[in-house]
């Protein structure tokens, strides 16, 4: 995990990922009317207070949103800023309700999908003792 | 300038709107993934509903306890989801949203100067309502829309999430309303506001295809036919 802390970003293979799901993901983004409509299906944002950081269309936004429009170019920061968003933030239960019916469990999978190809993920056994994941 | 925006402009408006919806609807079906369209092609069996007793008589008795039971059958099946739904969980903004997309619509297509000018141009136009109840529609769209500008501006969830196109998208839908108001009253120079009423109408007719507010015609596409725990498509829980 400490040696894929520093290694640098494959941004190639970033734009791999994305570009392979472009079409279907950047129309999602469009038609994201910004309601937070969907906001209380999600049982996080419930249980945290309403706090909008677990808004299903923030966690969307702020992850994936920015990726395409960085358009793959991103850092390891970025990348270990997105892990608390997509891993921390949504446990991916796929109850998140969007009236337009943008498919946001999707655009979460694929916001992991990037993480995980550079090596940005939870690492259990090793984080798990330092902060709450839940 | 003003000829070609009363003239040409207003041709090319509609054309790049239907050029663009028929452009979208086929992006759509050409980038849904071949997952999605096998769940399309094949719906799911449906269950087989129990077979209703025929030889019970109906009497009111029967009646009853079919109504009753039937009633609290249907009450405990259906309102647990009820509750959890966008009606449910924000009744205030569903109706503000409903109405505001109602109205959005009719009252642009059953305006007498819209229909006038169509029946004019083509021949034919859709029936009209009074100028009154046109106006009454216009109202309240403005008014659905300065609740939009005030969630945008002040309820916290949402400026979280608030960009600047946000509000330049609502203010290309709300521009056209405003203006065909204060042109249907005479208000400031009417030749200069109408001028700006087509211009404004003409800038939403185009953007609606290339922008955010290409969910007129997405919603239709998500809802009905991607098949989704949520969609009207044959969709099942995922969870």
């Amino acid at each position: 995990m400490a040696a894929a802390q520093q290694a640098t970003v494959d941004t190639g293979k970033v734009k791999d990922l994305l570009a392979a799901h472009r079409a279907e993901m950047k129309r999602y983004l469009s038609h994201c009317m910004h309601c937070t409509l969907c906001a209380e299906s999600c049982f996080l944002f419930m249980a945290r207070d309403k706090d909008p950081r677990y808004m299903p269309s923030y966690k969307v936004l702020n992850s994936l949103g920015v990726l395409y429009r960085r358009r793959g170019r991103v850092e390891r920061s970025f990348l270990e800023k997105i892990k608390k968003i997509v891993w921390r933030n949504c446990v991916l239960c796929r109850r998140c309700y969007c009236p337009v019916g943008v498919d946001i469990p999707r655009m979460i999978a694929l916001a992991r999908a990037v993480c995980r190809s550079q090596g940005v993920y939870p690492d259990f056994d090793e984080q798990g003792h330092q902060e709450s994941w839940l | 300038m003003e000829e070609f925006i009363r003239g040409p402009l207003v041709w090319i408006a509609f054309a790049v709107f239907f050029a663009g919806l028929l452009l979208q609807g086929w992006l759509f079906f050409r980038n849904t993934s071949p997952r999605q369209r096998r769940r399309l092609a094949v719906p799911e069996p449906k269950k087989k509903k129990p077979q209703k007793d025929k030889k019970t008589p109906l009497t009111p008795a029967a009646l009853y306890a079919w109504l009753v039971n039937g009633s609290s059958a249907c009450y405990q099946r259906h309102w647990p989801r009820l509750r959890r739904t966008v009606l449910f969980t924000h009744p205030f903004m569903t109706v503000v949203t409903v109405v505001f997309h109602t109205f959005l619509f009719a009252a642009p297509l059953l305006a007498r100067a819209h229909n006038e000018l169509l029946r004019r141009g083509l021949g034919a136009g859709l029936p009209s309502l009074a100028d009154a109840a046109v106006d009454a529609m216009t109202l309240v769209v403005l008014l659905c829309g300065a609740i939009f500008l005030w969630r945008r501006l002040l309820v916290r969830r949402v400026r979280a999430i608030t960009t600047f196109y946000d509000y330049l998208v609502l203010a290309i839908t709300l521009a056209p309303f405003v203006t065909g108001f204060m042109a249907a009253h005479h208000w400031l120079d009417y030749h200069t506001v109408i001028l700006v009423h087509i211009g404004c109408g003409e800038l939403m007719l185009m953007a609606i295809p290339f922008t955010k507010l290409g969910h007129m015609i997405y919603f239709f596409l998500y809802r009905f036919l991607l098949p989704g725990e949520y969609s009207f498509g044959q969709g099942s829980r995922a969870w």
